[in-house]
């Protein structure tokens, strides 16, 4: 069984290497994963025009919530 | 330090599965900043299709300013009345926002012990979310790296089953520059991750 696993397992990574996924060195320290970003549903807003796109998202939710 | 533990158990693929989920979460949870776009400029993509996709990416990070980017944002996702693409789950499954596919989420989020970040006001089901919850769920943000079968059962639950679609929509909008990269990357890994996951079956 676990022969089977390993098998399957090579053919992941060859699967994935073929497919490009080391493709941009898009390592998870480049991408800035982290314990505290998980679930970033909403990124912090850039600091001008905030309070315009927060207002806009409000009224979005509230207008389709409506259903 | 709890990260760092767990990815001592994942593999380097596995590690980088996670990273492509994080950085379309981030893609997509709101536009691009400048760290963001410094991250993508410094992108180099190989020879296959993900890796065009990538430079195709990293040349509308180059040319795109932060606010014709904030521009495409809001008009793909925000809008005035109305928005282009609306990147919801429950959407893109039965025509509504909030409803039982969202319901089905909260109750496999429950169980795998995945909680809504606090001051979030966006539904679980937006895809940025569902994003960040496969890159934990690998990396083992939530307890235990997730074994394949798990990671599978959530794909197909709440990504693989539409997700593929958005990515197409937004790859195919006329109007944008910056995120029609996006859209193809996202089409293009979702692709690979459903692939992979019947390989492993």
């Amino acid at each position: 069984m676990s022969k089977k696993k390993d098998v399957e397992s090579v053919g992941r990574r060859d699967f994935f290497r073929k497919a490009g996924l080391g493709a941009g060195a898009v390592g998870a320290a480049a991408v800035g994963l982290s314990a505290e970003e998980g679930n970033a549903e909403t990124a912090k807003p850039a600091s001008n025009s905030a309070g315009y796109r927060e207002t806009a998202h409000v009224k979005k939710y509230y207008e389709l919530s409506k259903f | 330090m709890a990260i760092a533990v767990a990815q001592e158990f994942i593999t380097e693929e596995d590690d980088l599965r996670a990273s492509w989920y994080s950085l379309l979460a981030r893609l997509l949870a709101a536009p691009a900043d400048d760290s963001l776009l410094a991250l993508l400029r410094g992108l180099n993509g190989d020879d296959s299709e993900l890796g065009g996709a990538l430079r195709a990416l990293k040349a509308a990070a180059t040319t795109a300013s932060p606010q014709a980017i904030e521009q495409e944002h809001f008009d793909l996702f925000v809008g005035v009345g109305q928005s282009e693409l609306v990147p919801y789950g429950s959407y893109y499954l039965s025509g509504f926002l909030h409803e039982k596919p969202l319901a089905r989420l909260r109750d496999d989020m429950a169980l795998l012990g995945i909680a809504r970040g606090e001051g979030v006001s966006e539904s679980e089901d937006h895809i940025a979310a569902l994003c960040d919850m496969m890159a934990g769920l690998i990396t083992g943000d939530f307890g235990e790296p997730a074994d394949l079968a798990t990671q599978r059962k959530f794909f197909d639950d709440h990504i693989g089953c539409w997700a593929p679609r958005f990515f197409e929509n937004l790859e195919a909008s006329p109007s944008t520059v910056f995120y029609m990269p996006i859209g193809t990357v996202g089409r293009l890994f979702m692709a690979v991750e459903s692939q992979a996951f019947e390989m492993a079956a």
